[in-house]
């Protein structure tokens, strides 16, 4: 049960803070020498060697790239040329890049509020502690742990023109729909596939957020005559403004890179209608041995997702201001 | 005001019955569908006739060459391991001293490797492949699950860092003044009291190698032998997405054992993920 983490995590350490007095031992360990700041320092280096050499320095080579020329084979060199991949992506003479940054806008925007929404609603069901509702987070949750590439798969086998709800509904009203097939529809089927598989993550984020909002308050509100609706509205949501700050950078940040997904489902068509920005440097730009637009992209892709990251906890701040006053 | 009560308690239970089974009818097509035969996969996706049921693409699926079971299974598990030992054994010191260390130097080396966090594995791999390439790494194990620890060591410092300042200084210094050192700090006072955020850290990391289907397909590349249960599915399915005899009994024997896993261990995982939310 979730509870059981929850508390032992969170009851280990008020107990032992306790023991934090300020004593006589306060000063004892404070090292002057030279070779204790040694030893800090060689104990943060394997991890800063490993995570500095593979992924730092490779947005380095990113940024470096994305100036250039570069088809990746190793008898060749990156030959500079300026801004040159940028304003590519940014004009997209052959018109094959700007659909699919609609194709990701419109996954990140719309799926993280559907999976958010689901998600918050189905954890208001499912917060109480019961055998029943264990087994619904579960269900709920599963998705989760098939990776996207199959629950890509497995879909395009239950949705595709001669897949199993088709062929279903061809025999019970005679007629099919083009989940897969239409453009349009192949789009909104990515996305509730990715709703499908995706909201039950963040269900669990926020059942943990609903169980750390004050029992006490909500109790107290209702004694005050509040309706269920209003306890929700003026104590639970504001109590919950953490978590929902966490969630939807986490849903979005995930949405911004889908690719597994769609290389499963769709393959990126039909067409190009469900080919997004991640796609398109793995399986257009970098398969076609362009290193440097990829790189330019991939270049973007980060600066998106950071800009967008940092706005969204600015813009949250205040917000969660006010759960910091409901406690 | 009790009967109410009643009626609501019904309507929920009934809305998320409804709604568990419609999240369980892909997995009841899928296993039907692994016993039957094509012709019989288009005529009737739900029904199992038990006298037409066979295992004979099952059995073709688990002999496959593209996609070797057991070894694919193998190979991943070792993959989660592999990374969780580097991401965790080299995150516990470096976030002691980070977390224990005042002063602005290691404070900024922190906000470094949360920034991490914010750069997808999977796009940073295009420029990664070259960096593996010059070390001589690329298309090797090692280099894999270098890369892959890599992308999971920012959020498991960050989670550790958080967890190791809410433990109180004076367990260290008490072991400081006994004559331990910094390394026999971190080892026997520090590491038993993060069992908790370890399990997490373990558990987040664990499904995101276990879903990595980028990494292996671009590191190792398309034709080697090494394939991860992502990577096999890929090469076993991919060009054969409409023949449901090939795509039904793979995908099954892909998502079967981790779905026991998953019910074995189900408290286990969602307390884990649960507590990371808190802590994260």
């Amino acid at each position: 049960m979730t509870q059981v983490d929850l508390t032992r995590a969170g009851s280990g350490v008020p107990s032992s803070a306790r023991m934090t007095r300020p004593g006589p031992v306060a000063r004892v360990t404070r090292r002057g020498s030279g070779l204790a700041k040694a030893l800090d320092v060689a104990l943060t280096m394997p991890a800063l060697i490993v995570y500095i050499t593979l992924m730092v320095v490779p947005v380095g080579f990113a940024v470096y790239y994305s100036f250039t020329r570069y088809n990746g084979i190793p008898s060749q060199s990156p030959q500079w040329v300026g801004l040159d991949n940028y304003t590519r992506i940014f004009a997209d003479p052959a018109n094959e890049m700007h659909s699919s940054i609609f194709v990701t806008a419109a996954i990140a925007i719309l799926g993280s509020f559907l999976v958010n929404v689901a998600a918050l609603g189905l954890a208001l069901l499912l917060q109480k502690r019961s055998r029943f509702n264990t087994f619904g987070r579960a269900v709920m949750f599963y998705p989760h742990v098939l990776s996207a590439l199959i629950v890509g798969f497995l879909w395009q086998a239950l949705l595709g023109p001669q897949g199993a709800i088709n062929a279903l509904m061809d025999q019970w009203t005679g007629s099919t729909l083009p989940f897969l097939s239409d453009p349009t529809w192949a789009l909104y089927t990515l996305i509730g596939v990715i709703v499908w598989a995706q909201f039950g993550v963040q269900l669990i984020l926020y059942i943990a957020g609903l169980q750390a909002v004050s029992a006490e308050l909500q109790e107290a509100a209702r004694i005050d005559g509040a309706n269920r609706a209003q306890v929700f509205r003026h104590v639970t949501w504001p109590a919950l403004a953490p978590t929902v700050t966490v969630t939807i950078i986490t849903s979005i940040l995930s949405l911004l890179k889908v690719y597994d997904v769609v290389l499963g489902l769709t393959n990126g068509g039909p067409g190009d209608a469900t080919q997004t920005w991640a796609y398109e440097i793995l399986a257009v730009s970098f398969a076609n041995n362009r290193v440097g637009l990829a790189c330019a992209q991939a270049v973007l892709l980060i600066i998106a997702a950071a800009i967008l990251s940092f706005s969204i906890i600015v813009m949250r701040r205040r917000a969660e201001e006010g759960a910091e006053a409901v406690g | 005001m009790n009967r109410s009560n009643r009626i609501a308690t019904t309507v929920r239970i009934v809305f998320l019955s409804i709604l568990s089974l419609a999240m369980l009818v892909p997995m009841y097509i899928m296993v039907v569908n692994a016993f039957k035969p094509q012709q019989e996969i288009l005529l009737s996706p739900l029904g199992l006739d038990p006298a037409t049921a066979t295992t004979e693409f099952l059995a073709a699926a688990w002999n496959s060459t593209q996609f070797p079971v057991v070894e694919g299974y193998a190979f991943t598990i070792f993959l989660v391991i592999a990374c969780n030992l580097i991401a965790i054994g080299f995150s516990i010191p470096a976030a002691y001293v980070i977390a224990r260390t005042p002063g602005i130097v290691f404070a900024i080396l922190l906000m470094f490797f949360v920034a991490g966090m914010f750069i997808p594995a999977q796009i940073i791999l295009v420029p990664a492949v070259f960096v593996l390439k010059a070390l001589g790494l690329m298309g090797t194990i090692p280099g894999l699950v270098l890369f892959m620890s890599a992308s999971m060591i920012p959020f498991t410092l960050f989670i550790f860092s958080g967890y190791i300042r809410m433990l109180p200084r004076s367990l260290d210094e008490a072991a400081a003044i006994d004559g331990a050192g910094r390394i026999r700090v971190i080892w026997t006072i520090i590491t038993p009291l993060m069992k908790p955020i370890v399990a997490t850290a373990f558990i987040l990391n664990a499904l995101s190698a276990w879903n990595d289907f980028v990494s292996p397909q671009l590191i190792l590349g398309p034709g080697s032998p090494a394939k991860t249960i992502t990577t096999g599915v890929y090469a076993a399915v991919s060009s054969y997405s409409t023949n449901y005899e090939i795509v039904f009994p793979t995908l099954l024997l892909a998502v079967a054992p981790i779905l026991v896993i998953f019910i074995v261990m189900q408290r286990f995982i969602l307390g884990g993920l649960a507590t990371g939310a808190i802590k994260g």
